[in-house]
């Protein structure tokens, strides 16, 4: 844009957007023409904002209907909200071009992210509003501080947020199933199979699903949201909180849910076989050395531990 | 009132001698390629150039990054669209497939159009759709999405609202 044209009033802009509503959507009477035409004369700048709207709107009309609406239909598919960029990107990655995004194992939203962990990471930080925040493995969140609110996104993986009483802002989490609006809770997000995983454990949160009224979580509460906005207690086989002070703490697990737990933390395939999966897991264990929980586990079930490869390990009867 | 609200370039040639450095071992953490991150880092503060910021900058690599976020999605986006249009292209009978110059253009005015559909409601999408590029009418549009033709009006207007604004406002 050239600096010497001078730019044309918010007010002007809009009444010129009016005009082009009227003439080129509808069907103009002579009357409303004759006072487009006054409108136009009134001033230099209603002139300007006319010629930039209705080149805005002829440029979009000279494109080819048919190929146009497909290619939009193409990124519409994967479309991009403040939510959802991280997702098309993501998709983006597989498609080639975009080599370099691909390096990263966790994809690109842990690249994009404000703070992210890579598989078996922990990190604990704090928000600039003096909020507790851990993020577990394999997770990506976004932190956004405004004279408003305090907002954490959370773009994958588990978070835990102690949220600091002591600021007047009310403090917003939004995630892929639903957001929660919050002030004094210390409360534990976990995205999984199923949806999102919501627990409470001080002060209360409000949960806005996607599509269900507000609802009211007190501490104490644990509950599953699944992605169409439904909610229950949410039965567990452990303490949700374990990771947070660097632990698997589980009561009467089946050893398939617990391979999938601890696979988690570690790079590679960790492989359950069938006649060993209800057997029953019991214990608290330390996150910081996955292979050490392997070896417990061999010596405290009938069961066999396979290396592959180091990153291919199978869980068969012993 | 451009010239006011955005930062002189003797305080850009500032922010560049004391943070360019770390915004490219910025991007490269993100990036992971030292070139690319050079040439973003320099679209950052192109960028920065025409950016419409009150001097002086409280918080200035967090304004950096955000700039250089902007630019990441950005490029993205248009490898989506790039890519949408190629397999768009597939269903188009020979004749009606644009010249290689036309394509530059049309794929240009579809990033701007799709950054606004991004910002509008489902049926504002629809209707300014609709009007655009297939040409109906007020009173068509109304009786196809089965609402007034105020609400119709206030759509159209809203998605105009819009393009305009990131074809001259922003950044």
């Amino acid at each position: 844009m050239p600096s010497s044209d001078r730019a044309p009033a918010q007010a002007q802009v809009d009444q010129a957007i009016e005009w082009l509503v009227k003439l080129r959507f509808d069907t103009p009477s002579p009357a409303t023409e004759q006072q487009f035409q006054q409108w136009l004369a009134r001033h230099p700048l209603n002139a300007q904002a006319w010629q930039r709207v209705s080149n805005l709107s002829d440029e979009l009309a000279g494109l080819p209907t048919e190929l146009s609406r497909r290619t939009l239909n193409g990124t519409q598919r994967q479309r991009i909200n403040r939510r959802d960029h991280l997702k098309l990107l993501a998709v983006l990655a597989v498609g080639g071009g975009l080599g370099w995004a691909m390096r990263e194992p966790l994809g690109l939203p842990a690249l994009m992210a404000d703070s992210s962990t890579g598989t078996g990471e922990r990190r604990r930080l704090q928000g600039s509003d003096g909020s507790q925040i851990q993020l577990n493995t394999a997770t990506a969140i976004d932190l956004r501080f405004s004279a408003e609110q305090r907002e954490l996104i959370l773009l994958r993986g588990e978070v835990s947020l102690a949220s600091n009483p002591g600021d007047n802002r009310p403090f917003r989490i939004t995630t892929g199933v639903g957001a929660l609006g919050t002030h004094d809770a210390q409360l534990l997000l976990r995205e999984n199979d199923q949806g999102l995983l919501l627990a409470v454990r001080s002060g209360e949160a409000t949960l806005f699903p996607s599509s269900a009224s507000p609802r009211l979580v007190h501490a104490g509460e644990t509950l599953q949201v699944s992605p169409s906005g439904q909610y229950q207690p949410a039965t567990l086989h452990g303490d949700p909180w374990g990771w947070t002070d660097g632990v698997l703490s589980v009561q009467q697990m089946p050893l398939a849910e617990f391979c999938t737990e601890l696979a988690r933390y570690r790079p590679g395939l960790l492989r359950c076989a069938p006649e060993v999966a209800e057997l029953k897991v019991s214990g608290t264990y330390q996150l910081g050395d996955t292979e050490q929980i392997l070896r417990l586990l061999a010596r405290s079930l009938p069961v066999r531990i396979d290396y592959r490869t180091r990153y291919w390990v199978s869980i068969g009867a012993a | 009132m451009q010239i006011n609200d955005t930062l002189k370039p003797a305080e850009v040639a500032l922010l560049y001698q004391s943070h360019n450095a770390w915004l490219r071992g910025w991007l490269r953490s993100r990036v992971g390629c030292q070139e690319h991150a050079a040439d973003l880092a320099q679209d950052t503060f192109v960028r920065l150039l025409r950016a419409r910021q009150v001097s002086p900058l409280r918080e200035p690599r967090a304004y950096l990054s955000s700039i250089a976020r902007g630019l990441m999605i950005d490029q993205f986006r248009r490898h989506a669209l790039e890519r949408a249009y190629q397999e768009s292209l597939a269903h188009l009978p020979e004749g009606e497939v644009p010249s290689e110059e036309h394509r530059l253009v049309i794929l240009d005015s579809l990033e701007r159009l799709d950054r606004a559909l991004h910002q509008l409601k489902p049926r504002a999408r629809q209707a300014f759709l609709l009007a655009q590029l297939d040409g109906l009418s007020i009173p068509q549009i109304a009786l196809r999405l089965e609402v007034s033709r105020a609400t119709v009006e206030r759509d159209l207007a809203k998605a105009l609202g819009v393009c305009y604004r990131l074809r001259y406002a922003e950044l």
